[in-house]
């Protein structure tokens, strides 16, 4: 039979290997997992040998006949697209050409059923390919993206990495899951979007000059059709790129009736006539479905009409189609295309609402809920009732004067309160107040010509505005080499710091492997460094302050390793 | 003349039932009564707004800016994108004024998706150089409240306390239940307040209703200032939330100079990626845990993740949990006193004049509220300290 599924222990020899390089790479890998089988498919040649197909969870696989092992495994996401021979042809074939270019030819055997097996086994491989299209380059993309788009990063990762200061696998860890998070608000691909429900009219079609029609179509729109109407989407993938190009596709797609308000069913053949049929379908068994809520009566919701501006009558309903006007049958045509497309909109956006809903009772309870709440919300005006005003909770602070004063140092310093200073003041005034010159007792001239030069600007007791000339002192490109110092030495010094407080022995690991890097990069980076810049004969200390970092950072582990041996005595 | 001792009950009679206040006028505009319903709901909040309540100091918002089509409508000028824009730049720099040790991160919705413009920081600096940018983007397809909620809420639920939305659409095309996630932010604590530029959507009301925030529509752009503003003021914390100690550092700050033995020249951990700062620096804050350099405070270590502040930081926002009492409230005719309001001298024309109850000086209502919302202490006992 064609379409087992059952679950079989897969082992083989080859071994993994591993993602050690940013380089793209094939994965030859089999690992001895037990995956669920999709398709087993008999009587499958492979470089003229009989064989059996197996499509996998995730892989697909060729055994020839009467050995249990694969001589022919490829993940589903080193696959970049699969190929099948004409109809027509003698053989029938499939073949997958790989990522790195490789193809590997399937030919079906199996005189009565070689056309429907291979007709399954494409279709299997059409719905399992685009998922993991994207998965497994994604994370090589990923990393190779971000250091082409960040200079600071790639700068990091050549001291680093390259110069084997920490592995790829610990620069690594932080850095994706930190930016993955972020990527996720900036990376459109992983948002859900939904459906506008204008989408169509968004389409919005220009007149080209020569009595045609030009219909701009985005992904956006593309996604929302296919969505909301999912026999169009079959019948692409049906029918591109094999019968037809994707621009002739759409071409038709418009040209059909199907599109047009005048859905009438020529009986064309047009390969959208079966869509018509499906949409039909689709809207009776909704009709039948009826609403669940008891509140909602849609029956009356009837059109009923006396005359122009008379007000409503019922008026006996003729179900009669023969009775019915050309003009009320496109009118009634229109309506229920609309219908359809906001049924199917909103079909579309809770699909998973209601499969969870599924249990009977949940959904009466659910609609008990909603019910009480109707009738709330039909005999009570929010707007009408007072602001209740939010809860707040009362401060509660035991000496709140501290707050005015500021805290008591824990050093005797000698302090000021406000008093002391207010009284100061009043002194000061008092005496300015009563200000008498003596000319005879105050300074020479000199002194004092002195003491001003020294309080000016760039004066002795001036030098607060030292930075201008250490900028110009050290050279730049010996400033930007310490930029790189810095940033490669903050990196390190953050996953350090990042592992306190330890509680868990992967921590402790972790705080070991850190020092222990950091000392690596102190000898390896910091000291040829400072050895250059010795030799150029900058008389600053410039790598002082990175010291002192270093050095804080080892005492903190210090004091940490006497508290764990401590404990442990 | 008639409409005055109409003027007066409503003052005194509370502020129920506004819609029986509405009369047009001759021309048959809302208008005068309109701001005056304003005006009293400005008083109404300094008398609210009364001490010893609990207030979340250390405030996590997000504001999500609607970029979809509507924004292009020029109903306030020259868009409404770039009034938002430049509304937010102000309210950027008043929250950070306001609330030094907060954090604030934007995000704009259009096309039925979410972006991120800026992240959660506590640095005025790229918020207001993002907020620039932006003004050239372009505005197009619908909003999505879901993306945009969800975004905040996925990643570092936690930490998000407040959410503000400035919804300009009418519509908004969600993937999935809104309800749902609107119970996903009652669980996560998430307090969602929105202003509304167009007219009161439904969803936004139970939005902001079932999470506890408030929700305005905008008049012109003066009121959406003034409704921006409201929130640059610390929310009252929720009943749920517990006092923690939170670690802090306090760097002093150091001045060295290139005559000095030791001294170490050194970059900011802040300044490393940009080539136009000043670079190697003598002076600044040295973390009191990594050592780690920076040139201004608040930060956030980037080393050790220590908040680093000044006692100043801390004290500015003092004035949310110890506000300055409401001064008492006379009506002209009853005042006998100088005519003269204490503080901006002029003679005293309104209805009512508002005396401080420590110090006995009178104001106007103009000063009053400058006083209440600005100033945060009385001048008259600021005077009468001094002369003492």
């Amino acid at each position: 039979s064609l379409l087992t599924v059952c679950v079989m222990h897969i082992s083989s020899g080859a071994p993994a290997a591993s993602d050690s390089t940013i380089l793209p790479f094939l994965s030859v890998a089999m690992a001895s997992l037990s995956e669920e089988v999709l398709l087993v498919v008999k009587r499958v040649r492979q470089r003229k040998q009989d064989g059996t197909l197996y499509l996998m969870a995730e892989r697909l696989a060729w055994g020839p006949e009467g050995k249990d092992r694969f001589t022919v495994s490829h993940l589903y996401a080193d696959i970049r697209c699969q190929k099948i021979s004409p109809d027509g042809k003698a053989k029938i074939q499939l073949q997958l050409v790989l990522h790195t270019g490789e193809s590997t030819t399937f030919h079906f055997a199996n005189e009565s059923t070689a056309l429907k097996d291979r007709d399954v086994a494409k279709e299997l491989l059409q719905q399992l390919l685009p998922k993991f299209k994207k998965k497994a380059n994604k994370e090589l993309e990923e990393k190779n993206r971000m250091l082409q788009e960040d200079p600071v990063l790639f700068q990091l990762y050549k001291d680093l990495v390259v110069s084997q200061v920490i592995s790829a696998e610990e620069f690594w860890a932080n850095r994706l899951s930190l930016n993955s998070v972020e990527h996720s608000l900036s990376n459109n691909n992983k948002q859900e979007v939904g459906i506008s429900a204008a989408f169509l009219a968004d389409i919005r079609p220009q007149t080209d000059g020569c009595n045609g029609l030009r219909y701009n179509l985005t992904t956006d729109i593309i996604e929302s059709i296919f969505r909301t109407y999912p026999t169009v989407k079959q019948k692409y993938a049906e029918n591109v790129p094999h019968n037809m190009t994707e621009k002739e596709f759409w071409t038709r797609f418009f040209q059909s009736h199907y599109f047009h308000r005048d859905r009438i069913n020529t009986g064309l053949q047009d390969i959208f006539s079966e869509c018509a049929k499906e949409d039909e379908k689709g809207l009776k068994s909704m009709v039948t479905q009826g609403v669940k809520n008891p509140m909602v009566d849609l029956l009356s919701l009837e059109d009923k009409t006396l005359d122009e501006g008379y007000g409503t009558a019922t008026v006996p309903t003729t179900s009669n189609s023969s009775n019915k006007s050309l003009r009320e049958n496109s009118n009634s045509a229109i309506i229920k295309r609309f219908n359809h497309h906001s049924a199917m909109v909103l079909a579309a956006g809770l699909l998973f609402f209601f499969y969870v809903q599924q249990e009977r009772h949940q959904i009466l309870t659910s609609l008990f809920v909603a019910f009480q709440v109707k009738l709330q919300e039909a005999i009570e005006y929010d707007d009408l009732q007072g602001d209740s005003g939010r809860k707040t909770i009362s401060l509660n602070l035991k000496k709140s004067d501290r707050y005015s004063h500021g805290p008591i140092p824990l050093q005797s310093q000698h302090y000021s309160t406000s008093q002391d200073i207010i009284n100061s003041i009043s002194i000061i005034q008092h005496e300015m107040r009563s200000y008498k010159p003596r000319l005879t007792q105050v300074m020479s001239s000199s002194a004092a010509s002195s003491a001003i030069t020294a309080l000016s600007p760039g004066g002795v007791l001036m030098q607060g505005g030292g930075q201008q000339t250490i900028n110009q002192l050290v050279p730049t490109d010996v400033q930007s080499e310490l930029k790189h110092l810095y940033t490669a030495a903050g990196e390190l010094l953050r996953h350090f710091w990042s592992c306190f407080p330890i509680s868990t022995p992967f921590l402790e690991e972790k705080v070991v492997k850190m020092k222990s890097n950091l000392e690596k990069f102190q000898v390896m980076k910091l000291r040829p460094f400072q050895e250059k810049i010795q030799r150029q004969y900058l008389s600053t200390n410039l790598t002082g302050h990175l010291e002192e970092m270093l050095q804080a950072a080892y005492n903190k582990f210090q004091a940490w390793q006497t508290r764990r041996m401590m404990r442990k005595t | 003349m008639d409409e005055e001792p109409e003027r007066a009950k409503r003052w005194e009679g509370g502020y129920e039932r506004t819609w029986e206040v509405l009369k047009e006028d001759e021309s048959g505009s809302l208008k005068a009564t309109v701001e005056d319903i304003l005006f009293q709901a400005k008083r109404k909040r300094v008398f609210e707004g009364h001490g010893q309540v609990r207030l979340g100091m250390m405030r996590h918002l997000f504001v999500i800016i609607d970029s979809s089509r509507s924004m292009e409508d020029q109903d306030l000028k020259p868009n409404r994108l770039t009034s938002t824009l430049k509304l937010m730049e102000f309210f950027v720099e008043e929250y950070f004024d306001q609330n030094p040790i907060s954090q604030i991160g934007i995000i704009t919705t259009k096309n039925k998706r979410a972006e991120k413009l800026t992240d959660l920081a506590g640095n005025p600096k790229k918020h207001l150089a993002a907020l620039k940018k932006a003004v050239d983007s372009t505005c197009v397809g619908e909003p999505s409240l879901y993306n945009s909620l969800n975004c905040v809420a996925l990643p570092s639920g936690t930490d998000i306390k407040e959410i503000l939305v400035i919804f300009s659409s009418l519509t908004t095309c969600d993937p999935a239940n809104i309800y749902e996630l609107i119970k996903t932010l009652n669980a996560l604590k998430i307090r969602v307040s929105v202003i509304g530029l167009s007219a009161e959507v439904r969803v936004c009301t139970i939005l902001t209703r079932e999470t506890g925030g408030s929700y305005n529509v905008i008049l012109d752009e003066s009121h959406f200032k003034e409704l921006l503003m409201l929130h640059v003021k610390p929310p009252p914390a929720s009943s749920s939330s517990e006092c923690s100690l939170i670690r802090m550092g306090f760097p002093q700050h150091v001045i060295a100079s290139m005559s000095d033995q030791d001294a170490k020249p050194s970059f900011s951990m802040l300044h490393l990626d940009s080539t136009g700062e000043p670079g190697l620096t003598l002076g600044g804050y040295y973390c009191p845990q990594c050592r780690a350099k920076y040139t201004e405070l608040p930060v956030e270590c980037k080393v050790c993740g220590l908040t680093l502040v000044s006692a100043p930081h801390l004290a500015r926002s003092f004035h949310h949990l110890f506000p300055l009492e409401a001064f008492q409230e006379t009506p002209l005719e009853e005042y006998e006193g100088e005519r003269f309001c204490e503080t901006c001298q002029g003679e005293l024309k309104d209805k009512c004049v508002f005396t401080c109850l420590a110090c006995k000086k009178v104001f106007c209502v103009e000063c009053d509220l400058f006083i209440h919302d600005t100033l945060h202490c009385c001048p008259g006992c600021m005077q009468t300290d001094r002369t003492s």
